[in-house]
């Protein structure tokens, strides 16, 4: 269409008007011929919803509530199903989405590793802006300190700032989700800040990480609130510390940060949703407008502020300029 | 006896007429799930976690539990008829299931998959029952020193379980190492071994494209090869004689329906292995500690015992630390978690105590799916048997269709087609050249599991290989760790110590 458009203007015995005119004119039928034949998308098969994760980490559970709240209430036509590709820090899942370019029943939820692995691992191929469709994020998750309430080398730990303390020179074990994975990156942080002195051992996604806690292998962890929060209901497991410039009500016995005196510390993970590159702007409309509905529901809502989560709906050009 | 009335209650729960009626269809579903090549326990609850929602959820766990239940018996059903594994949990069930029905015991086959799975799950559901909170303790205590000194004894196990030719089982082993090896590194993330840059090695090789490959499509070959394509079974006639002679077989195989159970239930309970290790380790500890281990993989119904237990009994198992930790044992468990964060559950320590009904409710469930897939098992044996009729010329090309949308099901790319045709065609090569496949098949299952326990543990250790050996620190470590040398080295000494000793 455009190339016809280009030759129209092309001829040289028209006048200037006249071309414009046409412009305007031939402009205007692309736009009505692109209304006319897009129907409104809706799937026509299940929709994969991938997880670049393992199972019982903080992404796989929002992601299988995505489904469920979807289900649940029929909000679309076909089913969601959720596959687990873990491998690689994100990088087996990405790969599999990037082949999938234009396809219509693919959907990704991310963790903040759609930002790293992607730099950590050139060899990957991924290029994040062109390689997805971003679609909206729903959630921001923040991350705590966590040590096990029994811990045999945390003994004596009360408060965020004996464990600096201990953390420094005594080479304790910290379990994390994937090596190069955000819980690393804060490790890092943490290395520079207060000269902690720690080995990172990674494991399948936060649920694996949670109970290598409990279970005596790993000295403290970085999970996020839902995956821990099972452990620390029981007692089992405490926070220290919460990343973030305030209290969160879903623990109301954890400082936070900025309290401390620790604004540095402050970091979060989104959960979003994207798309494989090449979808219609129809499908992305028929997706955005789907997690909104979601994002809406009841349900949805209480579950992920019970859970300790920030609410944060942002989609188009907002979500697409920060990722 | 406070548990023993929680139980009782939970049982009377799974009686209510709804329960009742959704478990046995459960069962039904789970049943063709499992022997349908490609269509796994995973993607039968994955498939199913919808309906869950208008039922409440003690009737929507009693569910899916027995779907996952049912697929457990229904996997053997392909394998023994077929020599197809119908989910990934049967393979092991077709080391001797297939020769079983070749021989024309397909009766015997399916009684003992049948008895196998009720056994291993009744024994599993029992150990739940009054054991599950010290149980959980023992799953928290398990890392990955203790993970990957139970995959050496796993393999220690296998050495043995190609007969008397070691070089040439070590070969096998290896080759399922290096195929096991390819796809993304697990701890770095870096893509390894991706031949020709091709893009489908990137998730590595599905360890159902490579049996399948190795047991449809090259049983196949073998099959044409020997029988020039007349062959028909013969001996199906189904009357009480031949169902004697079914059970009269089981009762040798007291040793490895014990192995089966409790070993299954016990791999079942570590988060992350779940019923495909538990059944090939079941098999292969059962051949290793027979006393006619030579014969298996010709057709001994304990061959087919072991696993079967195993795979029933860890996939009871796998719901412990689900339950209890929040953790799912198994790919299928974790659907089941995240069906009961969306019933408004919260898995985790305190679960048994806050939701005593559903959880007693689900437990006393697997008592009775336990007894109503037997029953309907042994019932439908017949139907089964139906399959060996249809003359060979038209079974062949069912095979092979059912063998292509096997492979292509988990991954849903043509690229592992082509993997499965080539291993069909790699596996029969080794079988004529007289290789065992079936460490091949093991290392493939396991590898990556005892890749990343061996390097999560040397990290913890800075290098050192003494954390494996280390009884202060890691005791069940370390006893693994020697019992699976003792296994190991078993073998190799078995011919010198036969030589000096017979002798005198």
């Amino acid at each position: 269409m455009l190339i016809i458009i280009l030759n129209l203007i092309g001829g040289n015995n028209m006048t200037i008007i006249k071309k414009l005119a046409l412009v305007v004119v031939s402009l205007s039928l692309v736009a009505v011929s692109s209304i006319s034949s897009a129907k409104p998308f809706s799937p026509k098969k299940p929709i994969e919803l991938i997880i670049p994760a393992g199972q019982g980490g903080g992404a796989d559970e929002i992601a299988r509530l995505v489904q469920g709240v979807i289900e649940k209430n029929d909000y679309a036509s076909k089913p969601v199903i959720p596959i687990n590709k873990k491998g690689g820090s994100g990088g087996e899942a990405m790969t599999y989405v990037k082949k999938k370019a234009g396809d219509e029943h693919t959907l990704i939820i991310t963790l903040n590793n759609v930002l790293t692995t992607p730099v950590n691992q050139p060899e990957l191929g991924i290029d994040f802006f062109n390689d997805f469709t971003p679609l909206a994020r729903l959630i921001t998750d923040t991350f705590l300190v966590w040590i096990a309430t029994e811990g045999k080398n945390t003994q004596g730990v009360e408060t965020f700032d004996d464990f600096i303390a201990l953390a420094r020179g005594n080479g304790l074990v910290m379990g994390g989700t994937g090596s190069m994975s955000e819980d690393e990156l804060l490790l890092g942080m943490m290395r520079g800040q207060f000269g902690f002195d720690a080995k990172y051992v990674p494991y399948d996604g936060g649920g694996a990480v949670a109970k290598g806690l409990v279970g005596g292998e790993s000295d403290f962890t970085l999970n996020n609130p839902s995956e821990q929060m099972g452990f620390y209901q029981s007692g089992d497991s405490k926070a220290l510390v919460m990343m973030t410039p305030e209290r969160n009500p879903a623990f109301p016995d954890v400082p936070s940060s900025y309290e401390l005196g620790y604004p540095d510390l402050e970091y979060y993970m989104m959960r979003a949703f994207m798309a494989p590159a090449g979808v219609d702007a129809e499908v992305e409309k028929y997706y955005t407008g789907l997690l909104h509905t979601v994002y809406h529901d009841d349900e949805f809502q209480t579950f992920n502020i019970d859970d300790g989560k920030l609410m944060s709906w942002l989609e188009g050009y907002g979500f697409k300029r920060i990722s | 006896m406070e548990t023993f009335a929680l139980l009782l209650q939970g049982m009377a729960t799974s009686f209510e007429l709804l329960n009742l009626g959704l478990l046995i269809f459960g069962c039904l579903i789970g049943l063709f799930v499992g022997a349908m090549p490609g269509l796994g326990s995973v993607n039968g609850v994955a498939i199913l976690i919808p309906i869950t929602f208008i039922v409440p959820p003690t009737a929507a766990i009693i569910f899916l539990a027995a779907v996952y239940y049912g697929a457990m018996y229904g996997g053997a059903i392909s394998s023994v008829m077929l020599g197809i594994p119908g989910a990934s949990t049967a393979v092991a069930t077709v080391f001797d299931g297939r020769p079983l029905a070749v021989k024309g015991e397909a009766m015997t086959a399916l009684t003992a998959a049948a008895v196998g799975s009720f056994v291993g799950g009744t024994v599993s559901v029992i150990l739940f029952t009054l054991f599950a909170p010290p149980l959980a303790e023992v799953a928290l205590r398990f890392n990955a020193p203790e993970t990957f000194a139970l995959m050496v004894m796993a393999f220690a196990t296998f050495v043995g379980l190609g007969g008397d030719d070691i070089p040439k089982t070590i070969f096998s082993i290896l080759i399922g190492l290096v195929l096991s090896t390819i796809g993304l590194d697990l701890i770095t993330g870096k893509p390894r071994l991706i031949f020709f840059g091709i893009p489908g090695f990137l998730h590595g090789i599905n360890f159902l494209v490579l049996a399948i490959g190795i047991y449809g499509i090259g049983e196949m070959l073998w099959t044409l090869e020997e029988t020039k394509g007349k062959v028909q079974m013969s001996k199906l006639s189904v009357n009480m004689k031949e169902v004697g002679r079914a059970f009269s077989a089981l009762k040798k195989t007291i040793m490895a329906m014990n192995i089966g159970s409790f070993l299954g239930f016990f791999v079942g309970i570590l988060p992350a292995a779940g019923a495909t290790p538990a059944s090939l380790m079941s098999y292969g500890i059962t051949k290793q500690l027979s006393r006619n281990s030579k014969e298996f993989g010709s057709g001994v119904p304990a061959g087919v015992v072991a696993p079967e237990c195993a795979n029933n009994s860890a996939s009871t198992g796998s719901m412990l630390p689900m339950l209890t930790l929040g953790i799912p044992g198994s790919p299928t468990t974790a659907i089941l978690l995240g069906g009961m964060i969306l019933w408004g559950l919260t898995p985790g320590p305190l679960l048994f105590t806050q939701q005593p009904e559903f959880v007693w409710g689900l437990i006393g469930s697997l008592y009775i799916a336990n007894f109503f897939t037997l029953v309907l098992n042994i019932a439908l044996i017949p139907a089964f048997l139906m399959v060996l009729r249809i003359p060979f010329a038209i079974l062949a090309p069912v095979i092979f269709v059912l063998c292509v949308t096997g492979g292509y099901a988990p991954t849903q790319s043509l690229h592992d087609v082509w993997l499965m045709l080539l291993f069909g065609f790699g596996g029969y090569m080794l079988r004529k050249l007289d290789y065992p496949v079936a460490p091949a098949v093991l290392s493939i299952v396991l590898g990556p599991l005892a890749e990343k326990a061996m390097r999560q543990s040397l990290i913890l250790s800075d290098g050192s290989m003494g954390i494996f050996f280390d009884f202060s620190s890691k005791p069940i470590a370390a006893v693994i760790m020697y019992i699976a040398i003792v296994l190991l080295i078993m073998p190799a000494f078995g011919p010198i110590y036969r030589k000096f000793f017979k002798k005198a």
